[in-house]
């Protein structure tokens, strides 16, 4: 089974990603922001991580950068999911080294069929 | 959450939404609770960029959650206040007391939507003049009302009944239809809101389009619409993203009042994500779409061995090098069954995550339920201490042990039962702070509140009926107490008033205050008063007597009426709800310099500390909290005053004596043990000495309302069961002590 990191500090958001996932058949670890999904990225290597960007104590690009200086992460994809799609925020992204990103609102087959386009 | 199996349609995702409202609904309070708290505390002047950025993750986080699950008059609301929070937090505006008004009506307005998407009644909330003046606000004009006078209809939002979460998801509704004359949006229970890409051109003029966002300000059910040109105006055209749930048909009916028909486009903001060029993990080629929502990154890590170059909204070229993840795949089969169960919300204490895992929400009848057990097991273990009595203990050492065991255990856990329903007194104080803000701003007075002791806990049945009276006093202080700004600087205090509220542990009861630094009470102004309304007030009334004054029916010191306070009904109110829990209310004052409210009230209402009295065959209670003391009568100490009142002497103190037996009409058939204790109780600032004829000692009894079982008896507050099975009554000291005044 391929495994998810999840990680928003909304807790109904993340529930929702998770459950969409478990029930597309992913393994799923969920993380509360980014600094606890940090932790979490020692504990166990991931097929891919996706993070809410906007959280308290590390964001999404934060994390992104920090788990790229990761050895273990360096090719892992990372998708964003985020409210904003200008380009600021794409190109912060990009310079981060993610993957990809997601636009909220997102419903669950959207979400699968993105996911889908990276894990393999 | 508890899985909920669900058919597998193709790729897995049938999923269905409102699983989640009721965590969304919980979240959201909880982030309207956290902003209003910031919001409050928010120092315009230095406020600190962490703090901004708190307050925004607040309303971001209800947008974003609002969206997914569908809540568009929700979305709505916050994204308007998330955009000016936005030029908050990146200093592009200073923060005003009028945006604080503003965000704290708008959360009102939340408050009172989502109590409506879970299907409490009452009227939908009108945002249009909200969201006319955040837009205002941030687009840097003045809002075009004071909006510090909103009173939210809120209904009492559901989330507050502890109910099973699952279980109380399928009673989550949306809007019935009928309701959309007024409501903004209609929501639905299946998310209804699109987000689209709007083209408009070849223009002439680019500005032309503008008219388009000025159509969303005007008319708010449309949705949202944010600019997409990010400099690329220079072909003419003009690109915009739309959050909406109006039909293509009306939006292009409605843009071709602005912008020819056949100049404007819609298009699907494509698939809602993107992948960049080169990034680790991005997909093989994908078909040319504008901006798709989602992208990867060129040569970013992560992207798959057989990427291919796709087209790419910034115009990269995707086709990155390959990651090999894997060693990651062959870790992961090892790994993955310890790790990946979600036990790692365990991890951290402080997180809202933590809490779920280590929190268990059960319904309150069932701890109720279990409060009656525990009561029941109370009396029976007392019925057997009592039988126990007659039994030779040194011959039955191991029966004894047990007893004494049996005790113990039931104590601790009636205690640990009763700390169930325990529940801290920042509950109730944190009503306050928004309370007296806009009470304050209303009166034109500035009053700063302290609060001490939240973490004392109390009853949760009591937390809910203290409350009002609470509120009650504290806006009496701010409306009666505190003066004007001008009045207190012409006194020598400082312009701004302090109102304190302190709750404490004493013994067996809680003590609440609530003191400020006002006016305080006139003795001359009172007694005037209270001779006004006919209420017999000489001038030798001592201090509290006077204070007591405030306590009658009808009694209102201010000399206008105002709409805060003083509407007649007030003090009496507050008096007698406090009563009625069996607590008491007393006053201190000192004019000019402020007052004192001390509201004591029993940790709970179920189990008492009580003293058994005998009087002829009668056994009564009288709660342990009200007995000074008790002695026995010398010859010489009782006085008959007046006509019949008899008072006893008491270390030079006379207090009025009370025959229990001719209050409850005992029956006596044992004249050689009359009447020959005192037992001293205190209650309502007066001591009267109850004439009993045996003290039969001290036990916990279990309260049992009369009321609901018989009916109202005068002087009795109460029953319970004695451990031999005979009903003893409680006595009502504070009913007691206002009779002996008359």
């Amino acid at each position: 089974m391929q495994s998810i990191l999840a990680v928003d500090d909304s807790a109904s958001m993340r529930q929702m990603v998770s459950f969409t996932l478990k029930n597309a058949g992913y393994s799923v670890t969920e993380a509360v922001d980014g600094q606890d999904a940090l932790e979490k990225s020692g504990q166990k290597d991931y097929d891919l991580v996706l993070t809410d960007q906007n959280m308290p104590r590390l964001d999404g690009i934060g994390l992104t950068k920090r788990l790229r200086d990761n050895p273990k992460f360096r090719g892992t994809p990372i998708l964003i999911l985020t409210t904003e799609s200008s380009d600021q925020m794409k190109q912060a992204g990009r310079a981060a080294g993610a993957t990809g990103w997601l636009v909220k609102p997102f419903d669950p087959a959207k979400l699968i069929e993105v996911i889908g386009k990276v894990m393999r | 959450m508890a899985e909920t199996t669900h058919s597998d349609n193709g790729a897995g995702v049938g999923i269905d939404l409102s699983q989640f409202y009721q965590v969304f609904f919980e979240e959201a309070g909880e982030n309207l609770d956290k902003m209003e708290q910031l919001l409050l505390t928010l120092d315009l002047d230095t406020a600190d960029d962490e703090e901004l950025n708190a307050v925004f993750r607040c309303a971001h986080s209800i947008k974003g959650g609002a969206a997914t699950f569908g809540f568009a008059d929700v979305a709505e609301l916050t994204h308007q206040m998330e955009t000016l929070l936005d030029k908050l937090r990146r200093h592009e505006l200073q923060p005003t007391p009028a945006m604080v008004d503003v965000l704290l009506a708008s959360g009102d307005a939340l408050r009172s939507q989502l109590a409506r998407h879970q299907g409490a009644e009452g009227d939908a909330y009108d945002t249009t003049e909200l969201l006319f003046n955040i837009r205002a606000m941030s687009s840097g004009e003045a809002p075009l009302t004071p909006v510090a006078a909103y009173v939210a209809p809120a209904p009492a939002p559901a989330v507050a009944k502890p109910e099973p979460k699952v279980e109380a998801a399928p009673e989550v509704r949306p809007i019935p239809a009928a309701s959309t004359a007024d409501t903004p949006f209609r929501p639905k229970a299946t998310p209804d809101v699109r987000l689209i890409e709007v083209q408009v051109g070849p223009l002439a003029d680019v500005k032309q389009a503008d008219s388009l966002v000025e159509l969303f300000q005007e008319i708010t059910d449309l949705g949202t619409i944010e600019p997409l040109d990010a400099g690329r105006e220079a072909d003419g055209m003009r690109r915009f993203k739309i959050l909406t749930n109006s039909s293509d048909g009306d939006l292009l009916d409605l843009f071709s009042f602005h912008v020819a028909r056949d100049k404007v486009k819609l298009l699907p903001l494509g698939p809602g994500y993107g992948f960049h060029a080169g990034a680790p993990g991005a997909p093989p080629p994908e078909e040319p779409s504008n901006d798709p929502g989602y992208g990867f990154f060129a040569d970013a890590p992560g992207l798959p061995s057989n990427a291919a170059p796709v087209h790419h909204p910034d115009g990269q070229i995707v086709g990155g090098p390959a990651p090999t993840s894997a060693a990651a795949a062959a870790a992961e089969s090892a790994s993955l069954r310890r790790v990946a169960k979600p036990t790692a919300k365990a991890d951290k204490p402080a997180s809202t995550a933590a809490l779920e895992s280590s929190t268990l929400r059960v319904s309150v009848e069932k701890v109720d339920q279990l409060i009656n057990l525990v009561g029941e097991l109370v009396i029976t273990q007392a019925m057997l201490a009592q039988n126990s009595n007659g039994v030779d203990m040194a011959v039955h050492q191991q029966l004894a042990a047990g007893l004494a065991d049996l005790e113990r255990n039931t104590r601790d856990l009636q205690e640990s039962v009763m700390s169930i329903r325990m529940i801290p007194m920042s509950m109730v104080f944190s009503r306050f702070p928004r309370m007296l803000r806009d009470l304050a701003a209303k009166l034109g007075k500035k009053v700063e509140l302290v609060t001490q002791g939240e973490a004392t806990e109390l009853d949760k049945g009591l937390v809910e009926k203290i409350t009002d009276p609470l509120t009650h006093l504290v806006r009496n202080s701010c409306d009666h107490g505190i003066e004007m700004p001008a009045d207190r600087v012409a006194r020598g205090k400082p312009e701004q008033g302090t109102i304190t509220l302190v709750a404490s542990h004493q013994g067996g009861s809680i003590m609440i205050e609530v003191r400020d630094d006002g006016r305080g009470l006139s003795r001359e102004k009172l007694l005037k008063k209270a001779r006004e309304k006919g209420i017999d007030a000489p001038d030798s009334m001592s201090d509290s007597d006077v204070w007591n004054l405030i306590f009658a029916p009808g009694f209102s010191t201010a000399e206008e009426v105002t709409d805060v306070s003083g509407r007649g009904v007030g003090m009496d109110v507050v008096k007698k709800n406090i009563t009625a829990l069996g607590g008491t209310v007393e006053i201190d004052s000192a004019e000019g310099y402020g007052m004192k409210v001390s509201v004591r009230l029993p940790l709970t209402l179920a189990i008492m500390d009580g003293m058994s009295i005998g009087v002829g065959d009668e056994c009564y209670i009288v709660p342990l909290a009200s007995v000074v003391e008790s002695f026995q009568i010398q010859p010489g100490m009782i006085k008959t005053i007046g006509g019949s009142g008899r008072v006893v002497e008491v270390r030079k103190e006379y207090m009025p004596v009370i025959d229990l037996e001719q209050v409850f009409h005992v029956p006596r058939f044992d004249f050689e043990h009359h009447g020959g204790i005192m037992v001293v109780v205190e209650a309502e600032g007066g001591r009267v000495a109850l004439l009993v004829d045996e003290l039969l000692g001290q036990q916990q009894v279990v309260v049992k309302n009369l009321e609901a079982n018989y009916r109202r008896v005068e002087d009795i507050s109460g029953a319970t069961i004695m451990g031999d099975g005979r009903v003893a009554l409680i006595l009502d000291v504070g009913s007691l002590v206002r009779h002996s005044r008359h």
